[in-house]
Formats: structure tokens, sequence, C-alpha cells
């Protein structure tokens, strides 16, 4: 169709939103409607396109010359963009016989609209890397490292993570332009930068605070960085505690922070808080726990006046386990006096579990004095848990009173609750002690048979916990490993050390989850030692032995 | 390897009658399991008006120190609430741990086995 020439078309055309540029082959204007010279005021008929408008539009109008378009089509793959002024152009060439009509379209709000839209998603890409980071590892050493890497890659030229004083110094991590993190631990007065005080006080998240560089601290504003031309600080919102504060700086000459920006660092601040407050939590609890466990570590086993003893102790390897499983040797002052050996189990796991232990083991050693008694001592921690204790929890003992008689070792034996003690003798028959017992801290009542038991030179008493006999594996790996085939194992067993006994027990436990989880296991050995005793020298030492 | 797998716990409730409540207690009674029992009880409780509370142990394969604890505070409950609780049919293995802990006489009513210092029987 070319009725651009008739006058009702004509005037429709000129009227038109679109500008519309008709461009002859030399690359002259033939017309032009009002749209188009509005935005390209030189474009008259006449002039050239050249002059009329910019040069990418020009260079568009050669392209479109070289490739025959079908007349009255539109060169679906030819279109192009470009700058008129402040707005952006997309322009589509319509052939109209020899000439082309240029069609042109104002775009610069969907160019902005794009715009924004990518800059959306890097930056969501973005925060969604930033966490993955972040929540790898719930150290707090390596948030703050990541968090002042990322920050100074992505957000500003350099970044600074202040976290709250620690023993009057500031943890801080600075990272510049070269990517690489410093830490430092510094006496700085936080008040010296605006902002900076309250963002560390845990506030609610403040809004970002500029800061005059001028008046910023030598140690934010470092030397290497060139002139600071912008800097803010953001609270790093932790949970309910304050997690620091995070300082972005740029250059001179560099844009100062747009608000879209100062929202992005506020997301990624916030992201960073969560990580760093999560680590540190976590880093609390893990010290918690470690020195729960410190003081829950087993004593060195030792050698009680001429008897000897081993232990064993393996605690459950789930890690949300603190051992529940505990055992003590108290030495009497006097060799000639009894020593205590007790063995426990408290049922129930995690830290509630090993509180209960330290409370218990504490009582323990508090009772000692009364431990000729060991119905006496069981009514006393009974008595002790029930008062304190929510009564849910219970805890199930071996109480071993020993004594050097001659060659021979006596042994008063008190279970409560707890799986009785197995007596190996030298020609290797299987003994249990007779002694049965009530749990301790869940009933009033506490009733207990106490067993004595002489052990011979090279004869051993064993004790042992549940995570022994209640291994579960075997063939199917749904057996209890139990107390029958313990016994039957330990009729091999006769007039071996304490260490070998032990060591062979809790082997076998092991070998029979095969490597499946298994609970807290504690087992200790106590043996006669062979061969005639000749003297007890020095209370504390082993004595001598013939061979 | 043959992992172990731990079964879950059944608890089928049975009102037999005035006064009385059956639970048919299935599977492994254990850390993970032993405070749906105690729930399960104590919800039945507060309907008031029972006199006795059986638990038929029958189908019972495991129970740990857990376990264990959840049958005395059962147990306490139960005696709070004025009723009386029977541990019915109970396994071999659920004896032996009553016995060990002592809590035989406390839980069952019946004197504790009077051959306790010999448990020669093969599991």
């Amino acid at each position: 169709m070319s009725g651009l020439g008739q006058d009702g078309a004509g005037a429709l055309w000129r009227g038109s939103p679109h500008p519309v540029l008709v461009v002859d082959a030399a690359g002259l204007i033939i017309r032009a409607n009002d749209a188009a010279l509005r935005l390209l005021p030189a474009a008259h008929p006449g002039a050239s396109l050249a002059d009329a408008a910019p040069a990418w539009l020009s260079c568009a109008h050669t392209r479109a010359l070289g490739p025959v378009l079908v007349s009255g089509s539109a060169a679906g793959d030819l279109r192009e963009r470009g700058p008129v002024g402040p707005a952006t152009v997309e322009a589509r060439p319509v052939r109209e016989g020899d000439a082309i009509a240029w069609w042109l379209d104002d775009v610069t709000d969907l160019e902005r609209a794009t715009r924004a839209l990518r800059l959306e998603r890097e930056r969501t890409a973005f925060l969604d890397t930033a966490s993955g980071e972040l929540l790898s590892s719930l150290n707090l050493d390596r948030c703050m490292e990541v968090t002042a890497r990322l920050a100074a890659r992505h957000l500003a030229d350099a970044a600074l993570v202040i976290l709250p004083p620690y023993r009057r110094r500031h943890p801080i991590a600075y990272c510049g332009q070269d990517g690489v993190v410093i830490r430092e631990e510094l006496a700085v007065d936080p008040e010296g930068v605006p902002g900076l005080a309250e963002a560390l006080q845990g506030y609610p998240p403040l809004p970002s605070r500029w800061i005059d560089p001028a008046t910023a601290p030598d140690w934010l504003a470092r030397d290497g960085l060139g002139e600071i031309g912008s800097m803010v600080v953001s609270a790093l919102p932790g949970h309910g505690v304050p997690a620091g504060a995070l300082v972005l700086l740029r250059r001179g000459g560099q844009a100062g922070f747009s608000e879209g920006e100062e929202v992005f660092a506020r997301l990624f601040a916030a992201r960073a808080g969560a990580a760093m407050s999560a680590a540190r939590l976590y880093a609390e609890q893990a010290a918690i726990t470690e020195t729960l466990m410190r003081e829950l570590l087993p004593p060195r086993v030792r050698n009680l006046h001429g008897v000897e003893v081993a232990a064993r102790y393996r605690p459950s390897e789930q890690t949300a386990r603190v051992g529940g499983d505990f055992y003590d040797l108290h030495a009497h002052a006097d060799p000639g006096g009894e020593s205590l050996v007790v063995l426990g189990d408290v049922a129930g796991k995690g830290l509630e579990a090993a509180v209960l232990t330290g409370k218990i083991r504490h009582t323990l050693h508090a009772l000692l004095p009364q431990a000729d008694d060991h119905q006496r001592v069981l009514e006393l921690l009974n008595g002790v848990l029930l008062t304190g204790g929510d009564r849910t929890r219970f805890v199930t003992l071996v109480l071993a009173s020993l004594l050097r008689v001659g060659n021979r070792v006596r042994l008063r034996l008190t279970s409560a609750g707890h799986a009785p003690p197995l007596v190996v003798r030298a020609d290797g028959r299987v003994e249990e002690a007779r002694t049965r017992g009530t749990i301790i801290g869940m009933l009033e009542r506490v009733t207990s048979v106490t067993d004595t038991v002489l052990l011979e030179p090279g004869e051993t008493c064993l004790f042992y916990t549940d995570g022994i006999s209640e291994a579960r594996g075997g063939p199917l790996g749904d057996e209890m490993y139990g107390d029958e085939r313990l016994k039957e194992e330990l009729r091999q067993c006769g007039g071996m050390p304490p260490e070998a006994i032990a060591e062979r027990v809790e082997m076998l436990a092991s070998q029979w989850v095969r490597g499946g989880d298994h609970d807290d296991m504690a087992v200790i050995a106590i043996t006669a030692p062979r061969g005639a005793h000749l003297s007890a020298v020095g209370g504390n030492g082993r004595g001598r032995f013939t061979a | 390897m043959t992992a172990f797998v731990p079964l879950p716990l059944t608890l089928v409730l049975d009102p037999s009658g005035p006064g009385a409540l059956r639970v048919a207690v299935g599977g492994d009674l254990d850390f993970t399991t032993a405070g749906e029992l105690l729930t399960t009880v104590v919800a039945a409780l507060d309907g008031g008006g029972l006199t006795d509370v059986r638990l038929d142990c029958g189908g019972l394969r495991i129970c740990d120190s857990s376990g264990l604890s959840a049958l005395l505070t059962v147990h306490r409950q139960v005696t709070e609430a004025g009723a009386r609780l029977h541990l019915d049919d109970r396994p071999a293995a659920l004896d032996r741990l009553l016995d060990v802990s002592g809590t035989y006489e406390h839980l069952t009513g019946e004197p504790a086995t009077s051959d306790r210092w010999h448990s020669t029987t093969p599991d």
C-alpha cells in the first residue's frame, strides 16, 4: 500500500504518536511526521539523515538498504536501538518502494525497567550466593571474612565488619580492593563514628548512616584506598543480640550510594547478621558443651593401692549426645582404707543428661565419707535427685568398694538398677555378682542388696554400661549383643590383665554394631594382681611383686 | 551391612468396661517414642473415672531406659489419678529390665523373682 501521499491517510500519518521518517536510498529524508520532528527537529524533508539523526540510525539505514526487504513488511530481524538525546529509541524499517520508512519507538521506560529487572536478578542471585557462603559454615570468623569480602567485591571499594567488643577490643575484618581480608582486634572507640555505637549495641536496625569521610578515623579510612568519597554504616542485625556493624567505603570520584544500593546493602547486612549470630550462638553452645565434656571426661586410670584398674570409655558418635555414661575412681587417702569405684549411666541425651551426670558425680564425691554404707549413699543421692530433679530421669549405678587384703582383693558391690558386675575367675568361670538395687532419681524408696566378692590373683571383676550389652547389630543388624554373649566371650579371658579385658569387651561390642550407631560404652575392669605381694610401699605406690 | 531398623510404637486403646482402659502396646518403647505412651495415657486419665489401666505388653519389642522412665511416670500419673496400673503379658526381656532396675515390685505389685541371682537363660 502506498497511500501515504493521500490527504486523509497523510493527515492520519502526520498525527500518529509514533515518530515515522521516510528516507530514500540516497539517505535523504523524504518526509517526517510531527512526532518525528518533535524527536529529531532537524529531520525536515530534503535533509540528510546523517545530519538530522544520530549516527547509529544512518548506519542502520545503510544496512537496511542491503538485504531485499519485502515491500510493506517489517524486516523482523532488523531492529536497532540507540540514544536520541536522553531517550532510548528503537527503530524498525519498513520498505516503501525504493525508500524506507523508519518507525521509531521511545523505549526509555522499557529499557529502564529491563535494566532494573536485570539488576534485581543479579542482586537476588548475589544474595543467594552470599547466604549459601555465609551459612555453609557455622564459624563466626569465617562469616566475618565472607561478609567483608563479599561487601568489598559487590557493594563498595572496601568494607569493614566490626563486632561488639570482647575484652575491650573489637574484632574487625577489613577487606580492600585486593580481596584480601585482614583480621584485627582493635581497642577503638565506636563513639567516634556516627551510628557505629548504636549499630553495635543492637538497637533495632537503624537506617544506614552517612559519615563525612573527613571525620572518619584512620582505622576506618585506611591508606591505600585513596581519598574516600562516601562511607555508610549499617547494623548487622542479630537474633536479639547485636551481631555487629558493616561499614562500606567508596573512593572519591565514584558515585555515592543510591537508594536502591542502600536497600540492597541492608538486605545483605540482614543476611550476614543472621549468619553471624547463628555462628555465635553455635560457638557459645559448642563452648558450653566443650566445658561440660571436659568436666565429664573420665579420670585417668590408676592403680588403687595395689589393685589394678583399667577403664575404657567411648561416647556415642551421634553428635547430639554428650556422654551419659561416667565413671570415677576415688582412692582412699589411706592404703588400708577402701577405695571407691563408681560406674553409672544417666538416662536421656544431650546437655540435660550431661548436667545431671555432673551433679551426680559431685554429690557422690561429697558422700565419700559415707561410702562404707552403700545403701545410705544411694538413699542420700536419691534424695538429692528427687528434690532437685524433674523425676523423669534416672541414673543407674554400680558402687564398688575395694580393698587389697593380702594378695587378694575384696570387693563390696552394689548395683542400683544397673546390670550386675561380672567376675572372671582364673579358670575362666564367669559369675554374676549377686547384687540388685533400685534405679536412682525416680522412686521415693530405694532398696539394694550388696554382694561381697573376693578376687584371687589374676581374677577380674568387670562393670559395663548398656552401650555394651544393648549394642544392636549382629548378622542381621537387629540383635542386641546381650549379657549372655558377653559372658561367653569372657570365659576365654581367664587370667588376662585388666587392660586386655576392657579393650576386648569394647572391641567386641564395636564389631557387633559394625559401624552402626551405638550408645555410650564404658567398661571398667578391676583385677587382683598376680604374684606374691611383698609390701605396699609408700601409700599410693603399686607395692612390689615377685614376678 | 543390615542396619538396625527401629519399629514405631503402636498404641491401641480399648475401653474394656466402665472404669477400665486397656492399651495394647506394640513395637519399640524408646527415647523417640516414650513421650507418646505418656501423653496417650495422661489424655485418657483426664477423662476421669478410671480405676484400672492395663498396658498389654505382648507386642512390645524393645524397652530401653527412656521406656522404663516412661513406664514409671505413667505409673505415677495413674496412681495419682486414683487408679491402678497393670502390666499384662510381659515379655521376658521386659521382666529382666524391671528386675535389674529394681522396679519390678514397684511396677507389677508382685515380689521380684526369687531366682534372680542366676539368670542363665540364653537370649
